[in-house]
């Protein structure tokens, strides 16, 4: 890229020179954080939504967003360009999730992906829903059998207890766990072809 | 019987919108509780941080940076009480020495030189497995100035030492250290003079050299 080219809202930086050595120039982002501050509110909300479509309870999401904030701002240097500053919260949080997977159950159950998750940092903040979540979960419970999708929505999006589903179902309670079980293993496979 | 019994109490916490219990998920079971996540984070609620929490954060984050000054950035190495830090791959940015050839490392004092943040391709990790398959830990290498190297490894079946070894892509060890394990657990994390594209991976070695577990790096 010439430096004609730039874009606009990027500039030149121009270090002294040692003498009989030729400038050094380095492209620097003018899109800065001027505090670790900044740093914080500008990706607190966006990365706590991150981290709870990551583990679906919100204890855990807020213990995993403030171990991330905790030991990333620490080594920042605030004259990284704000891309570079979410790349390194994700690449945090990349470790923090896998090591919370590692220690809770033993087995890397969801994952961050620095490169392809960091738009859900730099999208703008919404007061509704970020994600394309509800829309996913609709069109995999759309994917099941009419008594899988009842027993899953129950649950999940009802928020009813075993045996509440299993009224509703007019099931007894077992018959409602082996249910879910078969719904679940179900709707992982749907997920799955969704991907492809 | 009883991981399908936990399965189910996971799932319930879920649910329920409680922190899960942690136990030993079968590898099969995995597509499962991730459905059981992504159904549970569709429901409206609970996808949004509450205020409460977003300024009780901000204030213990203040608190402790205030303790700890860093160069001529604001510290933040605080944390809430419930959390924990351990692990993460951000840490060893801290890490003060040099390393070289085939000399060994061990773990040593952190210093406070804070230095860019790692980003892009600058990042290789893995995951240490047991020829089991079971987790036993996460190795990060930074390609930098200085390039580092940081690992973790819990276990509860090993205690004292054990030692660890990287290896180039052409197979040849170009460096050995050690980690003390304390409760199971322990971490190493030193600078390195090795291109880190060439690594190709590494390996736990128990006191008696048997291999504990190994990783590739992505």
């Amino acid at each position: 890229m010439s430096l004609t080219s730039l874009p606009s809202d990027r500039r030149v930086a121009y270090p002294r020179t040692v003498s009989g050595e030729p400038p050094h120039l380095r492209v620097v982002d003018a899109d800065t954080y001027t505090d670790w501050e900044a740093v914080y509110r500008d990706n607190i909300e966006r990365l706590y939504r991150l981290m709870y479509a990551r583990v679906g309870n919100r204890p855990d999401a807020e213990d995993l967003t403030s171990e991330v904030f905790s030991t990333a701002l620490g080594p920042l240097r605030l004259a990284s360009s704000k891309g570079e500053v979410r790349s390194y919260l994700l690449t945090t949080a990349q470790t923090v999730l896998a090591s919370h997977w590692r220690r809770t159950l033993g087995q890397p159950v969801t994952f961050i992906d620095p490169v392809s998750d960091i738009n859900s940092l730099t999208e703008p903040s919404k007061i509704e829903e970020p994600s394309d979540a509800p829309q996913r979960a609709g069109k995999i419970l759309a994917a099941l059998p009419d008594r899988y999708r009842r027993i899953l929505e129950l649950r999940f999006l009802e928020a009813c207890t075993i045996k509440e589903a299993a009224q509703v179902m007019n099931v007894s309670v077992s018959n409602a766990k082996v249910l879910q079980h078969r719904a679940l293993r179900m709707a992982a496979n749907a997920g799955l072809e969704l991907e492809e | 019987m009883m991981t399908r019994r936990r399965l189910y109490s996971f799932i319930d916490a879920l649910v329920a919108g409680r922190r899960p219990a942690h136990f030993k998920a079968d590898p099969e079971d995995v597509e499962i509780l991730r459905t059981a996540i992504e159904l549970r984070a569709a429901r409206p609620g609970d996808a949004h941080p509450n205020e409460q929490f977003v300024s009780d954060l901000l204030q213990s984050l203040v608190e402790q940076g205030d303790s700890e000054p860093v160069a001529n950035v604001r510290p933040l190495r605080g944390h809430r009480a419930r959390s924990v830090v351990f692990a993460v791959a951000a840490s060893a940015v801290l890490i003060g020495g040099t390393f070289v050839g085939t000399e060994s490392f061990t773990s040593s004092p952190a210093t406070t030189a804070a230095i860019a943040v790692p980003h892009g391709d600058a990042l290789r990790t893995g995951t240490f497995e047991t020829p089991s398959g079971e987790v036993l830990g996460q190795v990060v290498a930074y390609n930098g100035h200085p390039s580092w190297i940081y690992m973790n490894v819990g276990d509860s079946q090993s205690t004292g030492k054990i030692t660890c070894k990287l290896q180039l892509n052409n197979g040849s060890i170009v460096a050995t250290g050690n980690i003390e394990l304390n409760g199971g657990v322990g971490e190493l994390s030193k600078s390195i003079h090795v291109d880190v594209q060439r690594l190709r991976g590494a390996q736990l070695f128990s006191s008696n050299g048997t291999v504990l577990a190994s990783a590739t790096f992505s």
